[in-house]
This record gives C-alpha cells, structure tokens and sequence, in this order.
C-alpha cells in the first residue's frame, strides 16, 4: 500500500476519535495552507505562460534575460505545484516529479545550446575571403572578399580582424564578464538607465588593454598591408558582425566606423568600432530585433582608405516598392559618408535593368557639403560653395558602369542588393559594402496623394523614405538627450535623418526629417521596423514644432494637422521585428515544452502524470486534482466541523461547500449549510448574479433534451457527490471569508472560477476559465467568443483557445470585483446550452443583447 | 500590522544602501549585512520576518547560507537575488525552502510585493 493510503487510514482512524479532532483541524490547516500556496503557483505560472505566448508572436523586443527569466519563474512555480500537491496527496502522484525533471532537462538544454566553434585565425587578408567565411569574418567583410576573389570587382586592398579576434579580446581579462555583469540591467526597458550604461560600457571597452598576441596578429597584418599600398597607408576600420546583414535585419548604422585611421591610433580604432557593439543604438536595436549579445561576434574591417571623389549608394531594385526593378543611384561629392548619414542632400540617377543599363532619369540636387580624408588622419567635412553644389557628381558612364556592377552582384546573390561604392582618384569604381536589400512594399492600391482637405496640410513634398502613414503627438528631437524624453507612439521630428535616431524607432509612430533621403541607415531602419519616415522636408522642425497631434503620410508625401483617420484605415502592418531570430527561436523551442496544452478531459484515460507534456499539462492535472484532494479530505475524514456541507436554499441544492477556514458565519452543525450563514463574499457575489435573473429555460433545439440543465441539476436530489456519471452535476464550492474555488461541472462541459476578494487591492484577482459543450467545435468555438468578448467589455483581459477561455482581472477593488463575479454568475446560468443555437446568427445577436442589458444592469445595481 | 523587520544579505554595498533606504521608506526595518556568515550571526541574534538573500557573494554564497540556516534551524522565510536567471539555482533555493527568487536588479515595486507575500505565507503557515 502507498503511504498516502497508510497515513490516510491513520487519519480517518485518527479522526473518529473525538479527541483527535483538534490534530486533524491542524493538519486540515496545513492542507489549505498547501493548498492556497499551489494555486498561487498555478496563478503565477500560467500568467507567465501568457506572457511567453504573447512574447512568441515576435511583436515585442526582448532579449535572452526574459526568456531565461520566464522559463525559469515557470519552472520553479510548477515544481511548487508538484511539491504542493504531494503535501495533500503524499505518494499518490509522484510521476509528476518524473515528468517534470525530464521537461526541465529539455529546457535547461535548449537555454544553454552553446555556439558552434570558429577559425581560430585572428586576421585573415581579403585575398583569401569568400563567403563561407561570413563566420569567421563577419558577412560583410566576406562579401567584400568574394566580390574581389570570385567576381573580379574593385574592393579595397585590406584584412578582416576576425570574431575570434574579438572573442580573444573581450575574453582577456574577463571583460566580457564585467560587461554582462553590468548588461543585466539592459531588458529593463527603461531608456535613461541604458543611456548611462552604454556609455560606461564602452568607456571599459576603449580602456581595456588588447591582449599581446592580438596586437603582434593586427600589426603584422598592417605591415603586409604597407607592403601593398605604401607606408603609413590610411584605413578605414568598418564593423564586419555577425547577424549585421542577416536577412530582414540591416543593422544598418548601429556600429561605428573610423575612417582615414594611421597605424598609431589603429588599435585604439579597432576599439572603438568593438565598442560600438555595446552602443545605444545596437543595444536598443538588438533588443528590438531578438538577437542575443552573444549572438552578435564583432568582426572588423580593416581596409585601405579610398580617397573618393565621389561616394554614394546604389540599390538593385526600389527600396520602398519591390515592384520598382529600376536601378536607384544616390551619389554625391567626396566620401559616399554624407549619403549614408543622410546628411545632405545627394542627386538621383535611375538606370533600366537593360545591359548596358540605360540611365532614364537623373534628379540634380544642391549639394552643399562633403566629405574628405584629412592628410594626416580623420576626415572632414567641407562646405560647397563653388560651381561644383549644382553639377551632378557622376557622369553619364560612371552611372551606367556602377548600374552594371549593381546587376552583377545582384545575379550572383540571388536577390535585391544595397551597395556602397566609392570613385576613386582614377576613376574607377570601387565596392566598401553590399548587403541583401530589405524592401519593403507599399499598400496595394494606395493613392500616392489623396485628395485632403488643403487647410490642414502642414508640410508637404519630401521623400518616402519609409512608406505608410501614422498619427501622433509632434516630438522635435534636437540633442542626444532628448532621446530620454521620447514618448512611446509620438512622431518624431529631426532636422538631419541621422543614424543615432534610430534608437527611438521602435517607439516613434512616424518619423519626419528635414534632410536625408531614403538612402541613409535611418530610412533603412525605418523600413525595416515598418515605421514610415518622410525625409527632405526643408522646414519641417518649425513648421510642426508645437503642432500637438499630426498625421504623417510617408506614402502620400505630406503632414496633416490632427488625425487623418482615412489615411490610417489600411495601416502597413509592423512586421513581426524578432521573426527569425536567435532569441525568439529559443523561445519557440522552449515554449513547446512549456505552453500547448494536451489534457483537457479530465475524464479521459489520458488524464494522467505520464500524459503530461508540458508544464501547461502538469498545471492542469495539479489543478483538477488538488481540487478533489481537498474535497477529498473533508470526505474521508468525515471532519465534524468542517466538510462539505450541501447548500440548503429552499431546497437541497446540488451544490456542495468545504469551508476551507472563516466561510461561515458560524458553526454549522449537520448536513446542510443556508444561504445566510455563507461568509464567503464571492460566494455570494456569483449567488446574487446566478439568481438575478430568471432563466427562460433552454433554447429550444431540437430533440436533445436529455441534457441536463443546471437549474433542474441543481434541485435534482438523486444526483450526489461522488456519482461520476459523464453527464452528472457538480458544483464544487471551497470558501474561506474572501476566498472561493468554484469547479462547476455541467454534462459536456466545465467552469471554473477562483477568486479572492478584500480589502487588500494589490491582492485581489479573479480568474475564470471556461471549456467545452455538446455542439460541434465551430458553435462551441462561437459560444466562447460570444462569452468572451463580454467579459472583454466588462475589463477582463481574456485568452482564448479553441473552446478553452481563460479571463483575468486582478489588482481592482473588492467592490469592483464583486460585481464582476455576479456578471459571471449571471452568464454561468444564462449561456448554458447557448451553443446549441450559435449557428443561427439572428438568434445569437438577440441574445448578445439581452446579456449586456441584463449585465449592464446588475453592474448598475446597489452593492452587496 | 507591526513593522516588519527584513534582513537583506549583499555583498554589493551600494545595492544594499539604495535598497536598505527604498525599504525604509516604505515603512519596513532593515538591517544590512555584506556575507552570508554575517547574515548566519545575525540570525542567532535576533528575529527577522524576512531574509533577502544575494546568490552569488564570496565565501559563504547563498545557497550555502541557506543550507547553514537550515542545519542552524535558522528558519525565515527567504527571498533569493539572482544575476542570471538559472532555473537549476532558483530551484535549489526553492527546494531548500526559499519563498521566492527576484532577478537583479529588481524593482522596489516587486521586492515589497514579494517581502508582503512572504509575510503573509509565515502567518499562514501552520504553527
């Protein structure tokens, strides 16, 4: 015999003797202690499991702290309900532990999954890149590597200072340690905090000493670079990290590149481009995008400065409409910087996709600075003042040269490319980037420019530099600083598109932007967060400073006054930004050993601790069944004072009570227990709601009318505890004074609802959970959205799969949820056998009605 | 309701001070230990209602502190600080009879919630 089933005929010998009576009211208390401790636990796991599930549709940014915080909080609350649920039924369903040890083992294994191990070289020249080494290189400096060697194109003379370089020296010194230390406060997604600490984090980088053999591989890799190009030859240092050009994810301008870099200050660069990893804008960005820190290995670029006399960036087909296959060239004076920073203006040349291409358009603009390398080191930036501000930057057969090369790399990646190129002082072409394009298309059938109400236009004209359109409160963004202020959903208005704003897209409705066109980062990661931008818009910062409420229309190129609700119908939906990526698919692994539920019927075989599947299942079983050991004890033990009494209100009802501790009014001797002497508010609340409102019986359906109903159930004295019949009644009440369990069971299907209500708002909450009918699955499915958005109305947050509905609502006064508990009362007797008739849509909607008239009057009712 | 008094064990001094004074604000008693060997000494001492307890400290470490208590017969109702979320040590401190586990660094809100729920799980818990 198990020892549960020793210790239990101890007990029951134990409780007929009337001097045990007190030993037996302790170990009743140390149950109900367990008890209220497992559903708790039950409580707390299955919200983190909503939390994972809603973190799984890929909307919200979160990082590896969330899914290890989640996945650890679930586990250590069901193993709380497993221990629970030994402490009221020692011995009888230790599988659990089993079950629940294997599923964590999986977990723990999918969190700990470790990277796969990299060429251990720390410097690799461009000569001997391709793209199968994108790991050891970073992609981009692959890229580059495989255009020079295997498409005989133009690149820099140049090296890869290797992720395992990186690895090397975050590892030295325990740096990286210190840094995660200190990372532990970045998912807190609280700005000014991750302000201070990117600062400081890169302050430690750029401090830190780079370890000897790192430095003697980086300076003989220089030196063989000098023996190529000349002494002293400048460079440029260019972040090259993995997962930066991953498909859908750009990075684009997170990192820091130095440029026209000697060999003295070369290692503090490279430095500062590792820095750049722990940025506010990667870091922001990695959070939004799901890529973990350890994800991202910083490969580094480390390529010969290309003195260009021009600079820009061609993409292979429309950035913003894929169906636009033209070529897209932005070009202006000097380094191809002041494009890519969306600092000034740049012209425009489009080519046809013809071989030669042919160049269809050019767009002029006046360009009023540039960039070039100093002699000595750095670069600056010059104003243009000369004939040169109104003359195109490349010639007819420059563009028609780099449209070529633009088709050529796009045959041979397979897919849209955006390319950064340089001309040198001789003329020639010369490629410093090239990634996949993200674009991103247009709603179909959107008018570029509907016809608005002309008063209300506050600017118009610009670029589309990310399409769609949005509303929201004008936000002028000048320094750094005001980033911390930045409200969520607010239209962001900048005077330059420049990179470090990309921090705030993941909150901004909108961006507009006085300079910048649609070749910088900020575009670029407009596009990608689905944010639409409205960039080159002189004037912009004063006409909508103080604006209050505008609506940006990217598409349509113009800001309106207010809420343009016509242009916000059909909104771009927001791609899914963690879709793809490292963090999020950890999740999905882990949520499947965590959220899918398997056992519904807890009358089928199946219903057992070697059925369980997940964590989801082992909640479910602890629950049903810590529900009968509790009713169990009061059973068995034939507890004089304290079990089940049946409700008498008139008549024998068919509901029974375990007062778990103040429940009662008073001492109830016998069988019965009245309505007036339940202490139990909640109780009472689902009571008043429960009677309020005559029911009219069934609908009338057709021949079923052997299901039972509950009213009739309920008056029903034949029907007893205990009778496991598939279509008996059972109401199972456990109350204390502000506590009640309800499990109500009615033929084909089950509520539940728990709740605790007192005066201690931060503990309050209500939960109810809903499943299953007689009809076939659409109309139960109908039955449960027809609930389910009233209770939505009635402020509940409420999930629902497939007939299974969960509703919430916590933190709220006493009086507020008792109102909600006679709401529920009410649609307990009121939908029962509803589902018979959702199929007739005139018949639902009249009762739709009737629930909320009814509802809405006992909200409106005096109070208990 | 009398003041509750809360040990809170941290070898981060600057984490202790801020909290120590948040708490205090918040009505409670605390008394501020950097080791788990002062935490054990303290506890001989006098009577906590809760004990905050860093995992991760040089020399006596959390769990070990915990697993002392126990033989001690030290028994408060504890809330574990992790760094990391690791489902193998926030187990381990559960089953060694922790309450609850709070990642670092934690929000006030959530400390006060935990320390008020511990409280409540020692009333409840059956003499």
């Amino acid at each position: 015999m198990p020892i549960g089933g020793i210790l239990k005929r101890l007990l029951r010998r134990r409780a007929s003797a009337p001097d045990d009576a007190e030993a037996l009211r302790l170990e009743f208390k140390e149950r109900y202690h367990h008890f209220k401790l497992l559903l708790g636990a039950n409580r707390k796991a299955l919200e983190i499991m909503s939390e994972i599930e809603e973190a799984l549709h890929g909307h919200r940014p979160f990082g590896m702290t969330f899914v290890r915080a989640a996945c650890t909080s679930v586990c250590v609350n069901v193993f709380s309900m497993i221990r629970g649920m030994e402490r009221l039924a020692p011995g009888k369903y230790t599988a659990l532990f089993s079950r629940y040890d294997a599923i964590q083992k999986d977990i723990e294994e999918i969190l700990a999954r470790p990277a796969p191990p990299r060429d251990p070289r720390l410097t690799i020249p461009i000569g001997a890149l391709g793209r199968e080494l994108a790991d050891a290189a970073g992609p981009k400096m692959a890229n580059l590597g495989e255009i020079r060697n295997r498409l005989g194109f133009r690149v820099p003379p140049g090296f890869a200072i290797t992720t395992a370089a990186a690895a090397r020296f975050f590892a030295y010194r325990e740096l990286q340690t210190e840094i995660d230390r200190r990372l532990q406060a970045a998912e807190i997604p609280r700005f000014d905090a991750l302000y201070a600490l990117s600062a400081e984090i890169q302050q430690l980088i750029i401090r830190a000493p780079i370890p000897p053999d790192l430095e003697t591989a980086i300076r003989e890799a220089y030196a063989e670079l000098e023996a190529e190009c000349g002494p002293g030859v400048k460079v440029a240092l260019r972040s090259s990290a993995l997962g930066e050009d991953a498909d859908g994810s750009s990075f684009a301008g997170q990192y820091r590149s130095e440029l026209n870099v000697g060999r003295e200050t070369l290692l503090t660069a490279y430095r500062e481009v590792l820095a750049s990893k722990y940025g506010l804008p990667a870091i922001t960005y990695r959070l939004q995008r799901g890529f973990r820190d350890e994800d991202i290995a910083m490969g580094v670029g480390c390529l010969a400065m290309v003195s260009a006399v021009a600079g820009g960036v061609v993409y292979s087909c429309s950035p913003v409409d894929p169906r636009d296959r033209r070529l897209f060239i932005h070009a202006a004076w000097g380094l191809p910087k002041a494009v890519v920073d969306g600092s000034t203006a740049s012209d425009l040349f489009v080519l046809s996709r013809d071989d030669p291409p042919e160049l269809l358009a050019a767009e002029v603009r006046e360009k009023d600075r540039r960039y070039l390398c100093y002699p000595e080191e750095g670069v600056c930036r010059m104003e243009l003042s000369g004939p040169e501000r109104l003359q195109p930057s490349l010639t007819r057969e420059q563009a028609v040269e780099i449209g070529r090369i633009a088709l050529a790399l796009e045959r041979h990646y397979g897919c849209a490319q955006d390319i950064e190129w340089a001309l040198d002082e001789g003329g020639d072409i010369v490629i410093l980037q090239c990634r996949p394009l993200s674009a991103r298309a247009a709603a179909a059938g959107a008018d570029p420019s509907p016809a608005h109400e002309e008063q209300s236009v506050l600017c118009r004209g610009g670029i589309t530099a990310s399409p769609g359109a949005a509303a929201g409160p004008v936000f002028v963004a000048e320094r750094t600083a005001d980033m911390l202020s930045f409200p969520q959903g607010a239209v962001l208005v900048v005077e330059q598109a420049l990179p470090r704003w990309a921090s705030l897209l993941g909150r901004a409705a909108a961006v507009v932007a006085a300079e910048g066109g649609f070749a910088g980062h900020l575009a670029s990661v407009a596009r990608e967060f689905g944010v639409p931008a409205l960039f080159g818009l002189p004037g912009a910062v004063e006409h909508l400073r103080g604006a209050g409420e505008v609506t940006v229309d990217a598409t349509g190129r113009a800001v309106y006054a207010g809420r343009r609700q016509a242009l916000l119908e059909a909104p771009l939906p927001r791609p899914p930004l963690m879709q793809g990526s490292p963090v999020l698919r950890i999740l999905e692994e882990a949520g499947r050993r965590i959220v899918p539920l398997h056992l519904l019927d807890p009358e089928a075989l199946e219903f057992a601790p070697e059925h369980c599947r997940t964590l989801h299942d082992i909640t479910r079983f602890i629950h049903e069944k810590s529900v009968l050991e509790m009713f169990r004890f009061g059973q068995d033990h034939h507890f004089p004072e304290r079990s089940s009494k049946q409700l008498f209100h008139r008549v024998p009802m068919q509901w029974w009570i375990l007062n778990l501790d103040d429940g009662f009014t008073e001492e109830v001797t016998g069988p019965y227990v009245r309505l007036e002497q339940i202490a139990c508010a909640p109780m009472l609340a689902f009571w008043r709601g429960f009677t309020a409102v005559p029911w009219e019986g069934p609908p009338a359906v057709d021949g079923r009318g052997m299901l039972s109903v509950l009213f009739q159930a309920t008056t029903d004295r034949s029907l007893n505890l205990g009778v496991r019949s598939r279509y008996a009644e059972r109401n199972y009440f456990m109350i204390s004074r502000s506590f009640c369990c309800l499990n109500q069971r009615l033929g084909f299907h089950f509520a539940t609802l728990e709740a605790m209500v007192s005066e201690r708002t931060a503990e309050n909450y209500l939960s109810f959970q809903f499943k299953g009918g007689a009809a076939d699955f659409e109309r139960r499915l109908a039955r449960v959205h027809l609930v389910g958005e009233i209770l939505e109305e009635l402020g509940f947050q409420v999930e629902i799969r497939e007939d299974h509905l969960v509703a919430r609502l916590e933190g709220q006064p006493r009086e507020h949820l008792l109102k909600r508990i006679e709401a529920l009362g009410y649609l307990a007797l009121h939908t029962r056998q509803m589902d018979m008739v959702m199929a007739n849509p005139a018949r639902v909607e009249s009762y739709r009605r009737k629930y909320r008239q009814d509802i809405a009057r006992l909200i409106a009712g005096p109070e208990a | 309701m009398p003041q509750a008094h809360v040990l809170l064990v941290d070898d981060e001094t600057v984490f202790t001070r801020n909290i120590s004074k948040l708490l205090a604000h918040r009505g409670y008693r605390v008394t501020a230990v950097n080791s788990g060997d002062a935490a054990l000494r303290a506890l001989e001492e006098q009577r906590f209602d809760v004990l905050v307890l860093d995992l991760k400290m040089p020399g006596l470490d959390g769990i070990a502190t915990l697993r002392e208590m126990l033989k001690l017969g030290l028994f408060v109702e504890t809330i574990i600080l992790t760094g990391h979320g690791s489902i193998d040590t926030a187990l381990e401190a559960v089953k060694l009879g922790a309450h609850d586990y709070l990642t670092k660094p934690c929000e006030i809100d959530e400390l006060v919630a935990k320390i008020e729920s511990a409280r409540e799980k020692a009333r409840g818990r059956p003499s």
